[in-house]
């Protein structure tokens, strides 16, 4: 087991039942000129995401961590995107619209895909979402629990959105989770200050909160199992 | 070859969008003429699609239990001020109301567990023993939120009539686990209004399922609260990002003037 200082209290986790989980880092969202910039967000803030997010990316691969990204986005026909989502607040830009990187949220768009950044590996998971939560719609759940996985590294985008919304669903189901801090992003400040706030309330209420660099150190060094079954030490020895 | 699910000759269309809502009301339900909307809310007049039946919309209560809001429950007995949890009563007493007479489907939601814990998480139990407050303990309105406890029961103030949903939940999202999702589709709801406790955590964890499912969501600011103001408003704020990333916001008292006869 490894152990993490973290917000409320040390998250501990065991390498082999853990999944990097890499949320939404999609060029529509991230990048300059694609639809999240086209809507008047600062990307500023979430590309600042992506360099201490290629760094645990590397490492997890390093170590054989299992790594899964996940992608928000539609069926060319739209058929699995509600009328709510498509029509709500007289967008500019309504989903399925050609955009600066091809039609809005659309799977298989150049803007739909994930930076090269973060790139996923031959073999990484890929998970393609219609809503914000990854769980719902998805095989997300049932992939886990094939690969025996029980605990989860959060990060991505936008931290009170999509990102939020998988730790919600995750925790529900019983997973652990841990959040990085300086790997999730908002366009928004004060909602990636209280959305980290609100995960680790009440007692770590969905989870964890930490620091990349400090989940880095505990994935790359001892394992700090207390053996529990262990012989205990004799006291005398028997002549 | 194996027989097709088609007629010769009659190929499938394009696939029935998964989605589609029931089209017929369920045939106990009593159809009012009233209806919702345009609700003055924020970011848009509530709902996207100008105003909807009355019996096509469900008024969700979530958690107003003791053990959230009543004195000695699990909130309670974490040291929080019952206060902020028990600000949204009286409006959504009055909101119940409204919700009766112009024919919503009313549901309310309960956070519980099986008395021998068994849809229990052990994080989630492990949790709340490390503050004080161990879920299946003994305390002073009877085992902390297990079901069929005093403070698993839902506050006089706003309590279930005969024939209203009843959602038992083990989490904080009402759809995971538990058939609320069948439910509202079985009453042909497309659209949902949200009061309940917290904010923050119960109500929003409900209304991202809700709207990932395809309703349209509203939420109320009178009608909610939680046991840190600034989460609660946060909590709010966060609705109306982004055009509405998961619906409105909205007082009672907006949608009461929102609904016509």
């Amino acid at each position: 087991m490894r152990t993490v200082p973290a917000d409320p209290y040390p998250f501990t986790f065991d390498p082999a039942s853990t999944a990097l989980v890499i949320i939404d880092m999609q060029r529509d969202f991230v990048e300059p000129g694609g639809f999240g910039e086209t809507l008047g967000n600062d990307v500023s803030w979430l590309q600042a995401v992506v360099p201490p997010l290629k760094k645990v990316l590397e490492t997890a691969r390093a170590v054989g961590l299992t790594v899964v990204h996940t992608r928000e986005g539609h069926v060319p026909d739209l058929s699995d995107c509600p009328p709510a989502k498509l029509n709500r607040g007289e967008p500019s830009l309504r989903i399925g619209e050609p955009g600066p990187k091809g039609r809005i949220l659309v799977r298989g768009e150049y803007g739909h895909d994930i930076i090269d950044e973060l790139a996923p590996a031959p073999g990484e998971l890929v998970i393609d979402k219609p809503g914000k939560g990854s769980f719902h719609g998805t095989s997300f759940g049932a992939e886990l629990a094939a690969r025996g996985i029980t605990s989860l590294v959060v990060t991505g985008v936008t931290t009170e959105v999509c990102v939020h919304t998988t730790v919600r669903e995750a925790n529900d189901r019983g997973y652990e989770c841990l959040v990085l801090s300086d790997c999730v992003g908002s366009y928004f400040p004060e909602f990636q200050r209280v959305g980290l706030a609100m995960i680790a309330a009440q007692g770590g209420i969905f989870g964890w909160v930490a620091p990349s660099q400090a989940f880095l150190t505990a994935l790359t060094g001892a394992d700090d199992t207390v053996p529990t079954d262990a012989a205990p030490v004799p006291q005398e020895v028997a002549p | 070859m194996s027989a097709s699910a088609f007629p010769a000759g009659a190929a499938p269309k394009v696939p029935e969008r998964h989605i589609r809502m029931t089209t017929d009301l369920h045939p106990a339900r009593a159809r009012t003429a009233a209806r919702i909307g345009p609700v003055a809310a924020d970011p848009y007049p509530w709902p996207y699609d100008g105003s909807v039946e009355a019996a096509r919309t469900a008024l969700i209560c979530i958690d107003w239990q003791v053990d959230f809001c009543g004195p000695g429950g699990y909130v309670d007995r974490m040291g929080y001020d019952l206060a902020l949890t028990r600000a949204g009563l009286p409006a959504t007493a009055a909101m119940l109301a409204h919700a009766r007479e112009i024919g919503m489907l009313v549901v309310h939601t309960r956070e519980g567990h099986a008395p021998d814990l068994s849809d229990l998480p052990a994080n989630k139990r492990w949790r709340s023993k490390r503050i004080g407050a161990e879920i299946g303990s003994a305390g002073p309105a009877g085992r902390i939120l297990v079901r069929g406890e005093p403070g698993w029961e839902i506050v006089p103030e706003v309590a279930p009539v005969p024939g209203e949903v009843l959602v038992d939940k083990p989490g904080k999202g009402a759809f995971y686990a538990t058939n609320l999702d069948l439910v509202l589709r079985t009453h042909g709801i497309t659209h949902i209004v949200l009061t309940g406790i917290t904010t923050d955590v119960c109500v929003h964890t409900t209304m991202r399922e809700a709207n990932d499912r395809g309703y349209e969501c509203l939420v109320l600011s009178d009608c909610t609260g939680a046991t840190d103001p600034g989460n609660h408003d946060a909590a709010l704020h966060m609705v109306t990002m982004q055009g509405g990333v998961f619906g409105a916001v909205a007082t009672s008292t907006a949608v009461i003037e929102g609904t016509s006869a």
